[in-house]
């Protein structure tokens, strides 16, 4: 174990690290960091699929931050993104505590099996979701079949609503989450836990004041994984969602659709998006990091 | 006595681990029995066996199509990520530099970047410098969106192993690249494997970032996005469904199983 923690102590190659560096941070550079510049300049009409000369605007900014209906349909997206990311860590959570101290010989087999259906198409386990909520769906003509509900009268606000959406986010989400949780409670040293029952705390305190902030970093890092993707989702939305299910995501995706498209605003929106994610992920991402520093 | 789980405890967490394997695996098994269902809504009662949905996707050219183009983009994405992501985990790994962190911010940014966002900024781009879209557009959109998955693979891997192996290497006269090749490569094979495998499952199954630099060769998601919208091709892409799903099922545990096996006998893990 961290046997090779350390660099090599002659690093012979230092010449060749730009070598080493230099194709993979070109790649991001041309594809990622670029593509991001260029966003910039179509959200203030440098760049335009308008021909001709613009002038600089932040019009496209000003629209936003006035009281716009994209507002609106921010903070819808975000609170149901964060409740789904919160319910998801919460129930993750005991999942990953029964395999890391369950004592199961088969653990890891158990990991597998829960992670699994997360490596299975992602499109697929949403249309799974589509044939049970329909009104012509699984769920509804099995509860009319066993006379639970007659045939006229089917559940119709199971399938396009924002219940449907947060479900399926859920279910797609649930099966990764566990795997940051497990893995700092695996690392966590076990006797801090029985040192804490010679001293006579119960196994709620223990759990309280040791297991719960030691594996801090973890349920950070589960929340983040859901939150990010969640938060600018449109796929989902847009296959189980319907109109009361429609995110944030949808609106950026089809003000670049071939609908009306209008690139300045949908620019606009995702540069906005990042500017409220970028920063959070790079707090969380601190707060963890000094907790696993403190201990 | 167990510091961590009470009997009960650990009675009540087992019953709650089966019901989510129960809820995470129940819809997978509808699909299963409703690719058999003879009739064009899935509904209960069930109407008979059939094997017609199965037949009909054999034999449908576009889907086939799809899944070739979806299968050269993973393969070529993939090969590009691995090896983008071995040179610089190389770097990360073995390498001090100034500036470390602030690489590796870098190089792991493309995880924290809606899907959504970065789809739309790959678009003008290519719009920006007049490139048509088509399967190259898709391949280098999944290269960045892999690469930091396998330098999260492949940083931890190449840690783990002894520096002084190299140092050997190096003083028996063995240059940068034949200790790579010879001492290195053998020792994070199993692991370029991992990063290959996260790559290509993610480049098959992507469909947000590829939706918005598609050319007219469609990919397999972006078929199957369009076919659920068609209520009457429903009970195909259910029997896809089904064989897409089982496929991936099978390679994704025969990997890991076999991963795990391989590296016990490099010992390069301890055995668990």
């Amino acid at each position: 174990m961290g046997r090779g923690e350390g660099q090599l102590k002659r690093p012979r190659l230092d010449l060749a690290t730009p070598g080493l560096l230099g194709l993979p941070l070109a790649w991001l550079a041309a594809f990622f960091i670029v593509p991001i510049a260029i966003v910039g300049a179509y959200s203030v009409d440098a760049l335009s699929i308008v021909p001709g000369k613009h002038p600089l605007t932040l019009d496209g900014w000003r629209d936003l931050l006035h009281g716009s209906v994209y507002l609106g349909l921010f903070w819808k997206s975000m609170k149901m993104s964060l409740v789904v990311s919160g319910v998801v860590v919460v129930l993750a959570y005991p999942l990953a505590y029964f395999l890391a101290f369950s004592g199961t010989k088969r653990k890891y087999v158990l990991l597998l099996i829960l992670i699994a259906p997360f490596l299975t198409s992602y499109l697929l386990r949403v249309l799974a979701w589509k044939v049970i909520l329909g009104s012509q769906g699984v769920v509804n003509t099995f509860l009319v079949w066993i006379g639970l509900r007659s045939p006229d009268d089917p559940i119709s606000a199971l399938l396009y609503s924002r219940f449907a959406v947060m479900l399926v986010l859920a279910y797609i989400w649930l099966p990764f989450v566990a795997l940051p949780i497990f893995v700092s409670l695996e690392s966590l040293d076990t006797r801090l836990l029985e040192a804490a029952s010679d001293l006579g705390a119960t196994r709620w305190q223990a759990f309280l004041r040791i297991t719960l902030p030691l594996s801090l970093p973890g349920i950070v890092a589960a929340f983040l994984f859901i939150f990010i993707p969640t938060v600018g989702e449109f796929v989902t939305p847009s296959l189980v969602g319907g109109t009361s299910g429609y995110m944030y995501g949808n609106q950026i995706s089809d003000l670049f659709g071939t609908g009306f498209p209008d690139w300045r605003t949908g620019s606009v929106l995702a540069l906005f998006l990042l500017a409220v994610v970028v920063p959070l992920t790079v707090v969380f991402a601190r707060v963890s990091r000094t907790e696993r520093v403190a201990h | 006595m167990d510091a961590a789980l009470s009997p009960n405890g650990r009675r009540l967490l087992r019953v709650l681990f089966f019901a989510v394997v129960v809820f995470l695996y129940a819809p997978i098994a509808i699909l299963l029995l409703f690719s058999f269902n003879d009739s064009v809504l899935p509904t209960f009662p069930l109407s008979g066996f059939t094997l017609t949905w199965y037949r009909q996707f054999v034999h449908d050219s576009e889907l086939r199509g799809a899944l070739e183009t979806s299968a050269l983009v993973a393969v070529l994405s993939s090969v590009g990520a691995v090896l983008l992501g071995t040179l610089a985990s190389v770097a990360l790994a073995r390498r001090r530099f100034r500036g470390r962190a602030a690489v590796s911010a870098v190089l792991l940014s493309p995880l924290v970047i809606p899907y959504v966002v970065f789809g739309i900024a790959l678009l003008l781009l290519f719009h920006t410098f007049g490139v048509q879209r088509s399967v190259a557009t898709v391949v280098i959109g999944h290269i960045v969106i892999s690469l930091p998955y396998t330098i999260l693979v492949l940083v931890p891997r190449l840690q783990q192993i002894d520096v002084e192996l190299e140092e050997a290497a190096y003083d028996l006269g063995a240059g940068p690249f034949s200790t790579f090749r010879l001492v290195v490569l053998p020792l994070i094979l199993p692991a370029i494997f991992s990063a290959f495998l996260i790559a290509l499952t993610t480049s098959f199954d992507e469909y947000a970032v590829a939706s918005f630099v598609v050319g007219t060769r469609i990919t397999f998601p972006i078929y199957l996005y369009g076919a659920l919208r068609f209520p009457s091709r429903l009970p195909e892409v259910i029997a896809v469904a089904v064989v897409v799903i089982t496929v991936s099922l099978l390679v994704v545990i025969g990997a890991e199983v076999g991963r795990r096996r391989v590296e016990r006998r490099l010992g390069v893990i301890d055995p668990v």
